[in-house]
Order: C-alpha cells, then structure tokens, then sequence
C-alpha cells in the first residue's frame, strides 16, 4: 500500500441550515485500498457520499485528492478528477443492451467526414472484456441489462467504472438490496477493482460485508465520525457495537439471546 | 465474541483470495458442464421474434391478407400505390414521432405543424397582390420555413426541459396556438382560410421533381418484366429457404458432395419446369409440370440439406401423445370446416348480409377467423412435438402441410367465381410442397442446438439478401407494365417521389438508432432519464433534437403536401398527430418511452393505410375505418406487450 493517500478528507462538515449534517468527519483510502463507511439510517453516508460526487459542497474541512486540495463543484467536476459513484438505482437503462450500458454517454466512434456512428464492434468486444477482467463472463453483450440479476449489474457499472479511468470508486450500499449469494459477487467485484489499484470506497450499513473486504473502516453516527480505524485496529463486532452508536445493541443481544434461550 | 458470527458469513467472504482464483459462481457452474449452461441457444427465428416490430409485421400481413381476400381490387397495383401513397407521409412523420416517443416524450403539436409548414411555404412564395404572399422564389422560402420549423421544434423542447412539465400539456399548448396562428394569420394576411398556390413560386418546375415527381406505370412498357420479377422473386424465396436451412440445421463434419449434385440437379429441373410452363399452355401439362415442380422442390431442398448438415442416426418412431393428438385433430377439422363454410356460401351473392358487411365479407370472416384458429392449433402442435422425436416432427409438419392443400383446393374450386385469384392455388400449392419437404428433412437431419457464429452469419446475410430480392422482384412487377397488360387496358396506376422520401427517411432513422450516439442516447432518455443524465448524456440537448427531428418532418411533409395539393386549408393537419402516435404504438413503440424502432413506426403506418383503401375496394362504407383503426390499436397494444413479455422471457 502506498504511503501517501489517494484522497483525504480532514474534519469535513456539512450544515444545511442549523441541521448538521456531517461533522468533523476524517478518512483516508489510498489506491488499491478499501475504505469502507459503516453507519445506520441516517448517520450521514448519503450527505458523505455527495460531497465527494460533487453534488454538494462540503460547509467546512478540507478534501485532498493526491495531496492536492480540491472541491467538486459538479458530479461531472468529481467525474473528470477521476471520482466515479455509482449509486443505489444504479444509472442504468433496464431495457438496454449491456454494450450500450457500459459505453452511455461515452460510446467510441468511427467516422468518415463529418458522418460519425458507433463504432459497435470494437464497443461489444471492450465491454465483454473488461467485463472479464472484472472476473465476469457476461452471456451476450446485447442481453438487456433489466434481465441481469442485482449483482451482475452492480458488476457492470463498477466495470464501466474502472474502464472509463476511475481512480476513486465510490459505492453506494451496493449490497443493500442484495441476496447472500448475489452479495458475495458483489464483494468479490469490489476485491477485483481493488486489485487492479483502484482506491474504493465502499458505503454500507452492513458490517458483515465491510469486514472481509475492507482495509479502512470509518464510521458514522448521527452525522458524526465514531472514528476511522485500520483493520487491525478492530474486528466485526466492535464495528457493530459502534455503529449503533455504542452499548445499546449489545444489552439487547444480550437480551434477545436470553429469551431465545429460555423459550 | 464468535458465536455471533451468523453461519452465512462464510458464504459472503470470499475476499483475500488472489485474483484469479475468483470466479463467479456461474462460472464455476458453467466450468463444470462443460460449457456455458445459461447460454441457452437462441435461434436467429427466436431472435427475430424479440424485435418491437414483429408484432406489427404479422399484423400488417394480416390486414393485407383480409383485406386482399375481401375485395376484388386491393391486391392490385393501382390499389397498392393508392395505400402507399397515404402511407409514405402518414410514415415519415410516424417515424419522427415514433424516435420522439422512444425519447419518452410526446409532440400533440405535430399534426398541425404539417399544415402549418405547408401554409408558411406557399405563403412565402404567393405572389404580392391582392391575396398576397411574399412572392419568395423556394429557394428562400425552403430554407426560410425549416428555421421556422426547427424554431418550433426547438421551443417545444426547451419548454418541455425547462418546465419539467409532462411535452402532452406542453404540446398540447403549441397545438392550440397554431390552430390559432393558422387561422388567424391566414385571414389577416391572405383574407382567406384557405391559401394557394404552391405554383406561384417562380422557381417551383425546378423543385417539383424533387419533391413531387410522379411515375405513371402505364407509360413504362418493359417487355422483359416478367423475366426479371419472376426470375428475382424467385432467388429470393430460394435464398430464404436455403438460409432457414442453414440457420436451423446443425453443419455436417464433412459435406457430402452427392447432395450438391442432388441440389443442382433439382434446382436444373425447376428452371426448366419454369421455362416449360412459360412456353406452354393447357391444364394437363400444367399439372404435369406441377409434378415436376414438386420433384425439383424436393431434390433441391433435401440435396441441400443432405450436402451440408449432419444426418439424423436414430429418427424413432412417430409418438403423438394426446395433446398433440387433440390439437392436429381439431386444427385440421377447423381448417376443413372453414374450407367448407366457403364453399357453401354462395361467392357471386352481392347483396348485403349483415350491415356493414355484405355476404362476402361476412365469408371471408368466417374463412379467415376458422382457417386462422385451425392453423393456430397445428402451430401449438409442432411447438409440442419440438422436444419429441424427429419422426413425430417430421409427421406434424406434414398435417401442416396437408391443410395448406385442404386451401390450396378450396381456391382451385372458388377460382372460377374470381373472388380468390387462381394464381394463389399454384402459390399454396408451391407452399404445400415445401412444408411437406420441410417436414421430411426436420426429421432426417440435426437441428442446431449451439451457437455457432459462421453459420449465424451465413444465414443471417442470405436471409437479408432472399428478403431484398423478393422486394426487388415485387418493386419490378409494381413501376412496370408489360405489352400484354397494356392491351388488357390495366387501370393506371401512380406512384410519386413520397414514396422514396418515405423509405429513406426510414432507413436513415433506423440507421441512426442502432448506430448513431443520438440514438443510444434517444432510447437511453427514454429509458430512464436520471442514469442517462449521470453518467454523462445530455439529456436536454437529446430530448430537445428529438422535439426538433419531428419539427423538421413536419416541415419536410408540409412541403410534400404543398407541392401535391398546390393549395392548403388552414385545418389541414389538425387531428393527424393521434395518427402518428397510433402508428407509432402498433409499430411496437413503447408508450412510455425506452423501446421501439424507427422501422416500426413506418410498419404501423403501413398498418394506418391499409384499412381505408381496403374498405373502399371491399365497397364497404368508409366511415367504419375509425371503428378498424381503433381495433388494430387496442389489439397492437395487447399483442405487443404480450410479444413483449416473451421476449424477455427467451432472452433470460
């Protein structure tokens, strides 16, 4: 792991009037690394998320992307620095071919004079490979993405992702709403980008899924930061207990496992 | 603290394993059979199904077929300039609407628009007078009135993108707005709700050809017509066949070379046949020559097949279980009945029946709805006996076959009364002999099971040349008349420049979807707005050229218009851009946006036209055209989303 983070965020806050958004909030991930950011409803991911896609400003602290200090005014601003998020609905077009998925809104071209058309075969062989790359063997590039299950498109978008030059690859709960099995595919997409020097960033509330794929765990409650620990630092359980804000959810384990016990 | 840790964690940490020991699991699955197991085998047929506009093709050659059955004249070539003269500008704007809709949004304004270019240009080249115009040669007022249409197009769309308002209101705004322009206008610069005349210009003989030129068929005499449409149509229903046997039939290790010979041989032998039925006459040769028809057919497809694919080893016995048994039984019974419905009724009676419908109307129903289900039923017999041995398909396919003949006969018997042409016995009776054929070969040969990209390419090329071929050949028997038909005094029949303009402009509208970024970008904002925005689109830009695309058809059908009526009412249009939407929706595009082809739109607009000219030539009364059109609507809208949910379930 490199000894300088990619980004770094320092004591980042977000006001939306008086309501306190986000406070005081520190990370870093550094290329090839995971940065995971644990919280429950409502503890701050979203606003987290959309000041580093740059569809808000932060209202204090500063964000440092390979040591320069930045501010995203844009989504496409965060884009072009080489910020890529891809959200919960996905951004994509269910009733679309996966080709035309992967290259929306940047499809290679060929052209003769001022006639410029797709260059579609050239655009079906770079999907289906590096949608191998990311260790996915995609039936038929021209299948209709509405017809791939959760995961595979999860996979997809984070493929298109790494292709289009992404160095910062932000999730947003992208297990959420996923099966086990579906899950692990999706963990194993992330393990993929990490390997090929992608700095992730992987938000959710699930510390089952950070924990195995995670190198930095940072955790938010409430809006504000419980602390960003290394993975040494902390195991699973230590990430749930501070994630619900503390010992609560322990005494009611503790309860839950006594009355499954005597009933 | 482990005892916490739930027992499918383990299930979900895949995770410190090096890279290329991952894989997903259906992979790992397809690793181990060998192959790919999701990779189900679609056919090209099953491929082709899954188009938006296979719905609206079927439909289309249905309302051709009843229509044609119906009336004595529809099929004929006069009849058919006639529907596609309507078609060609009911087509160019149902095209532009049809990639409009694909973008998710509506134009109501549209219909008006066409009547309104039209208005604009024949006023900017009225001569200054009295009633005046501007007196603009078209070489101004042509470029003069597309800014004014891109004007319009492009307003629409900002105030759609601006407003966030759904383009019905917004449309429905500049609708009414320039019914009130039209009218108000035109009667306070002209004095008149009506304006002419397109001829005034002084450079109009100059632009007539280009967007008015006529081609009268009765001035084309071309004594070798028949030579060529026969000849062409005819390589092109071969190529066809032999392509669905290339697409279906799995490919010998080695090819036979015995079966080209037989191939040769009996291709030889239905050229000669042709030949001989074209320098002879009388019905015994002809049934002679029938014959030898139905020996070449044979020779030909089995030498083909038996040359290329791989032979059956074990066709076992002819197994017909009770459901395949129930279906061939009813489904013949039904196309007999229907035969025999036919028959009985008396075909020269022309007094009317049941209002609206005369007695022949009410026979060609009763034909066409008994024949339709017969044949429905054997359809869903051979779809049963897809997974039953080669000898019971082989034997499916030859009931199939044999009803064919049940209505090859029936036309033989009816063709005296003229209301089936006699032609079409020879046709069916050529179909009868393939079917027959077919059936022979499904069962003695392998079908194709895997996907094989040569042969997909093969096949899939010769199907496309087969179709444009037969096209050619119809286009040769349709612009050109020969000697004989001259003498017979055939009705004239006109085709004008529209038709062209209405072709390329679809042609060029599909080329766009499928390969332009403003097409993926269309169905990408049609498809779901917010994911196209974020990784990129503009998707105001898109939707805004989309509204400015049928601004600019409006304005190009508004100058056809005005060239071929030299004078325009101030309502012409009014009403028409339901037209478009209708024909859009029967094409397959969907109303929501995110799905549909361009060619659709130009199919539903076949669709549109059919009817009209149909009920005319049927002597029907023509206001029940509206009660057809709403019909084919609801029944295209059914049919497509039923089309639709099993094109997703095959691709699955």
């Amino acid at each position: 792991m490199s000894d300088q983070p990619l980004l770094q965020l320092d004591s980042v806050s977000k006001f939306y009037g008086s309501i306190t958004a986000l406070s005081g909030v520190s990370t870093s991930v550094a290329a090839g690394e995971v940065t995971c950011v644990l919280g429950d409803n409502g503890a701050g991911k979203s606003t987290f998320i959309k000041i580093l896609a740059g569809v808000h400003q932060q209202t204090e602290g500063t964000i440092r992307l390979a040591g320069e200090k930045v501010t995203f005014d844009s989504p496409r601003d965060a884009l072009d620095s080489g910020i890529a998020t891809v959200y919960q609905d996905l951004a994509m077009v269910p009733m679309m071919s996966v080709w035309r998925n992967f290259f929306l809104g940047s499809e290679p071209t060929k052209s003769i004079g001022p006639l410029k058309w797709i260059d579609t075969k050239e655009a079906k062989r770079i999907a289906k490979d590096e949608m191998a790359k990311m260790g996915i063997d995609i039936r038929d590039t021209e299948q209709p993405v509405g017809t791939l299950s959760g995961g595979e498109r999860q996979s997809v978008a984070i493929a298109r992702a790494g292709y289009f030059g992404a160095k910062v690859l932000i999730l947003d709960e992208p297990t959420s709403a996923l099966g086990v099995k579906q899950s692990g595919v999706v963990l194993k997409r992330i393990v993929e980008a990490r390997n090929q020097g992608l700095a992730v960033i992987f938000i959710t509330h699930n510390p089952r899924h950070a924990y195995p794929v995670g190198n930095r765990f940072l955790i938010l409650n409430r809006g504000r930061s419980m602390g960003s620990f290394a993975k040494d630092e902390i195991d699973v359980n230590d990430l749930t207990r501070l994630m619900s804000g503390g010992a609560e959810l322990e005494a009611l384990e503790h309860e839950l496992r006594d009355s499954g016990a005597t009933s | 603290m482990n005892e916490h840790d739930s027992p499918d964690t383990a299930t979900v940490t895949p995770t410190e394993a090096p890279s290329g020991e991952i894989s997903t699991d259906a992979a790992v699955a397809a690793s181990a059979a060998g192959g790919d197991e999701r990779l189900a085998y679609r056919s090209v047929f099953q491929r082709l199904f899954v188009r938006p506009e296979v719905g609206g093709l079927i439909g289309a050659a249905g309302i051709w077929i009843f229509f044609w059955a119906a009336s004595g004249t529809f099929g004929t070539v006069g009849q058919t300039f006639t529907w596609l003269d309507t078609a060609a500008t009911l087509g160019i704007m149902a095209v532009a609407v049809s990639m409009l809709m694909i973008g998710g949004e509506f134009d109501l304004s549209s219909g008006a628009m066409t009547g309104a270019m039209g208005m604009l240009i024949i006023y900017l080249v009225k001569e200054t007078g009295e009633l005046g115009g501007l007196g603009f040669p078209m070489l101004l007022a042509i470029p003069l009135s597309l800014l004014v249409a891109l004007g319009i197009g492009y307003l629409n769309g900002f105030m759609v993108e601006r407003t966030g308002q759904p383009s019905f209101i917004i449309t429905l705004g500049t609708f009414f707005a320039l019914i009130g322009l039209k009218l108000g206008l035109s009667k306070r610069f002209v004095g008149q709700i009506q304006i002419g005349r397109t001829d005034e210009a002084s450079d109009f003989d100059f632009f007539r050809p280009i967007f008015a030129a006529e081609w009268a068929r009765n001035e084309h005499p071309f004594e070798l017509r028949d030579l060529f449409y026969i000849s062409i149509f005819a390589a092109g229903v071969i190529i066809v066949l032999l392509a669905i046997c290339e697409l279906w039939f799995q490919r010998a290790e080695e090819r036979k070379s015995s079966g080209l010979i037989e191939f040769i041989v009996g291709l030889g032998l239905g050229i000669a046949a042709a030949i001989a039925l074209h320098l002879t006459d009388g019905v015994g040769v002809n049934a002679a020559i029938a014959v030898v028809m139905a020996v070449a057919v044979f020779l030909g497809m089995h030498g083909w097949v038996s040359w290329r694919y791989e032979p059956i080893e074990d066709r076992g016995a002819v197994i017909l279980d009770e459901k395949m048994r129930k279906f061939l039984g009813l489904g013949f019974g039904l196309v007999v009945l229907g035969a025999v419905i036919a028959v009985l009724i008396d075909s020269s009676s022309t007094h009317e029946f049941f209002f609206p419908f005369t007695t022949q109307g009410i026979r060609v129903i009763l034909l066409l709805a008994f024949v339709t289900a017969g044949m429905a039923l054997i359809a869903m017999a051979s779809q049963a006996a897809l997974s039953a041995s080669p000898a019971t398909k082989g034997a499916v396919t030859s009931v199939l076959a044999l009803a064919v003949v049940v209505i090859a006969a029936l036309t033989f018997i009816d063709s005296e009364a003229a209301k089936f042409r006699a032609s079409l016995f020879s046709v069916l009776l050529f179909a009868a002999v393939v079917v027959f054929v077919w059936g022979f070969v499904v069962s003695r040969f392998v079908e194709r099971r895997v996907k094989s990209a040569s042969a997909d390419h093969l096949g899939g090329r010769m199907l496309i040349l087969g179709i444009v071929s037969i096209f050619v050949g119809l286009a040769f028997r349709m612009l050109f008349i020969t000697e004989a038909e001259l003498l017979a005094e055939v009705p004239p029949a006109k085709t004008s420049i529209r038709l062209f303009w209405f072709v390329a402009f679809t042609a060029t509208m599909m080329w766009v979807l499928a390969r332009t970024r403003f097409g993926s970008w269309t169905v990408a904002v049609g498809g779901n707005k917010e994911a196209a925005r974020q990784v990129g689109v503009p998707a105001a830009r898109t939707k805004t050229q989309l509204f400015m695309l049928v601004s600019v058809a409006a304005w190009f059908v508004g100058l056809l218009v005005a060239f071929r009526i030299n004078s325009i009412q101030s309502n012409a249009g009014d009403g028409q851009e339901f037209f478009f939407i209708i024909a859009a929706v029967v094409g397959g595009t969907l109303l929501t946006g995110g799905y549909g082809t361009a060619f659709g739109g130009a199919i539903g607009a076949c669709i549109m036209s059919m009817p009209l000219a149909g009920i005319s030539a049927a002597r029907w009364n023509t206001d029940w055209r509206f009660l057809i059109i709403g019909v084919i609507l609801l029944l295209a809208v059914v049919s497509n989303k039923y089309l639709r949910n099993r094109a997703e379930a095959i691709r699955r």
